[in-house]
């Protein structure tokens, strides 16, 4: 790849950025509700209309739109995210102390589901029809039908009150994200191994694999040595829109266990029309699909030889 | 048999509505504190919840949002999507290369935090659940559907009815339509799968549709501190909402649809 497309598509990539960030400004700006009445009204202030609009000049609210997103963007890349308008702390502190809680859970859910997604996806394909087989296609059905918070709670009915495992609300900060990393990670293992055996039932229909057979390699090492390509492949195609959309997955297991994350935080912004949060993370979650899609892809590039 | 189930499910609708027109559902909200919590019965089917409601007619009133969200969906999706579709395939350059841009932006945002943005602009019901749905979902119709056209535009029957003077309207309708309705009828069952999910999903969150008339995600979070003592409460809106999806997805199995 020459050095003027990588620069080509990093400012397309850019252009896009500042396209979603633009539009998500213009939206939350279009709100019926105005922050300020909602925190006068949250506060209790008997307000007349000079404080309203000493609070309006403090937000930066009395200007005009495009100067307020000029502002914004500013202070963004400078990592100055502005006050929370209802509680009145930086918000990249905040944003600071809740984002491990959603990474750990993210990350953590998406590895695990990667590690048995993959081994049961191999064995699904390995054995055509068998209970690998069958097992996955009906995780991948419930990861489609089933709403997560039901299966949050079914989770901390079975292992937190049943079984007395895990102590999900009183215990260490390992024991609290442990039942929403397996919730994430019980959503994405029945794509990732439908995924994975599709990429390695592909290989046993290549003559490459009968020719390993016919050396007299047992079926299961075969496939093993010489789909773990192909598999892995299909696997990073159809992980990166996974990883884009884990941002939403979070955000259900850390309400249902009451997660101190991001997304928490993120819902209590919704309820109370605060910009200053909301900004910023939708900022956020655009730069993360982006860095996700493209990474995907240009991974794909690199251990692809067919893709060039 | 090629269209029970999707026949089966227009009935169980109509049946749900007429079920609640009629009133013999029992009023969702009638509370009775003489009798909370009371188990299933002739009168109550399900029993009753810690205010003394009807839980039965509580989860049939709470399918309204969901068959809503699932209407619009339907519509709204596949209406644009195929549009945007036609367009891809079809139009002038520019604007072809504008809205396969969008197409594949819009693929890649996620709904809940699209739903979560809307329900902060508009505040929260089922317009705002729909618009995210809407947002989202008209993306994988129309490149499906551009896709199609291009491989149908080829054809050689799409060529006769080109030379034969066949106005566009008519030769999308009679060629065009019927080779994509397969892969749009399997896309159909699982969008409307994730319509219902993700409503009852927002509703427990508290930005599904106003807190007053039942929902099924709103009920499992107003009745989650009774899910150790009291189960059925939490299971009944959790077990309509699932058999609901499934019934989606198996109903608008591509199979179904696609040619014998």
């Amino acid at each position: 790849m020459s050095a003027t497309q990588t620069l080509q598509d990093i400012g397309r990539l850019a252009l896009s950025w500042l396209a979603v960030c633009a539009a998500a400004f213009v939206l939350l700006r279009l709100m019926p509700g105005d922050p300020v009445e909602v925190f006068l009204a949250h506060v209790n202030i008997q307000s007349g209309p000079d404080i309203a609009a000493e609070y309006r000049a403090q937000w930066g609210l009395d200007r005009s739109i495009g100067a307020q997103f000029l502002r914004w963007l500013l202070g963004f890349v400078t990592l100055d995210w502005g006050v929370s308008f209802e509680t009145g702390r930086s918000v990249a502190a905040e944003f600071s102390a809740r984002l491990p809680y959603s990474m750990a859970i993210g990350f953590g859910g998406m590895a695990l589901a990667v590690c048995l997604g993959f081994m049961l996806g191999f064995y699904a394909a390995h054995r055509h029809g068998g209970w690998a087989d069958r097992g996955s296609r009906l995780l991948a059905v419930a990861g489609q039908t089933l709403p997560a918070f039901a299966v949050g709670l079914v989770l901390l009915w079975v292992l937190g009150v049943q079984l007395r495992w895990i102590n999900a609300f009183g215990g260490g900060a390992l024991e609290r994200i442990l039942l929403p990393t397996l919730l994430v990670a019980f959503f994405s293992i029945g794509s990732i191994a439908r995924l994975t055996r599709a990429g390695f039932m592909e290989v046993k229909t290549s003559p490459y694999y009968r020719t390993a057979l016919a050396k007299g390699r047992s079926e299961i090492a075969a496939l093993w040595h010489h789909g773990f390509a192909a598999g892995g492949l299909t696997l990073i195609a159809g992980l990166a829109p996974e990883l884009a959309w884990i941002v939403g997955g979070t955000a259900t297991a850390e309400i249902v266990f009451g997660v101190p994350g991001l997304s928490e935080r993120v819902v209590q912004a919704v309820n109370q029309r605060d910009y200053a949060v909301l900004q910023p993370y939708i900022a956020l979650v655009a730069i993360w699909i982006m860095l996700v899609l493209n990474g995907g892809r240009m991974l794909r590039k690199f251990w692809d030889p067919r893709l060039v | 048999m090629k269209w029970g189930l999707p026949c089966a499910a227009l009935v169980a609708v109509i049946a749900l509505m007429l079920l609640i027109g009629s009133g013999r559902m029992g009023d969702p909200h009638a509370i009775d504190l003489g009798n909370r919590l009371a188990a299933p019965s002739l009168t109550h089917l399900l029993g009753t919840d810690h205010l003394g409601r009807d839980l039965a007619s509580r989860v049939i009133w709470g399918a309204v949002p969901s068959v809503m969200a699932i209407a619009i969906v339907l519509a709204a999706g596949i209406g644009f999507g195929v549009t945007a579709g036609g367009v891809i395939a079809l139009g002038p350059r520019p604007l072809r290369q504008a809205v396969s841009w969008l197409a594949e932006t819009a693929l890649a945002v996620p709904t809940l935090v699209t739903a979560l943005v809307l329900s902060a602009a508009f505040g929260a019901g089922v317009w705002s659940v729909a618009a995210a749905l809407v947002a989202t979902s008209w993306a994988p119709y129309a490149l499906a559907s551009a896709a199609l056209f291009d491989r149908a535009r080829a054809e050689p029957y799409w060529q006769a009815s080109q030379a034969l003077g066949v106005s566009l309207p008519a030769a999308l309708r009679r060629h065009m339509l019927p080779n994509a309705w397969p892969a749009i009828g399997a896309l159909a069952g699982a969008d409307a799968g994730r319509a219902v999910v993700l409503v009852a999903s927002l509703g427990f969150i508290g930005l599904s549709a106003d807190t007053g008339r039942p929902e099924w995600g709103a009920m499992v979070f107003e009745y989650r501190m009774f899910l150790f003592t009291e189960p059925r409460l939490v299971l009944a809106p959790i077990l309509a909402c699932a058999l609901t999806t499934v019934f989606l997805h198996v109903g608008f199995d591509r199979h179904r649809f696609g040619p014998r």
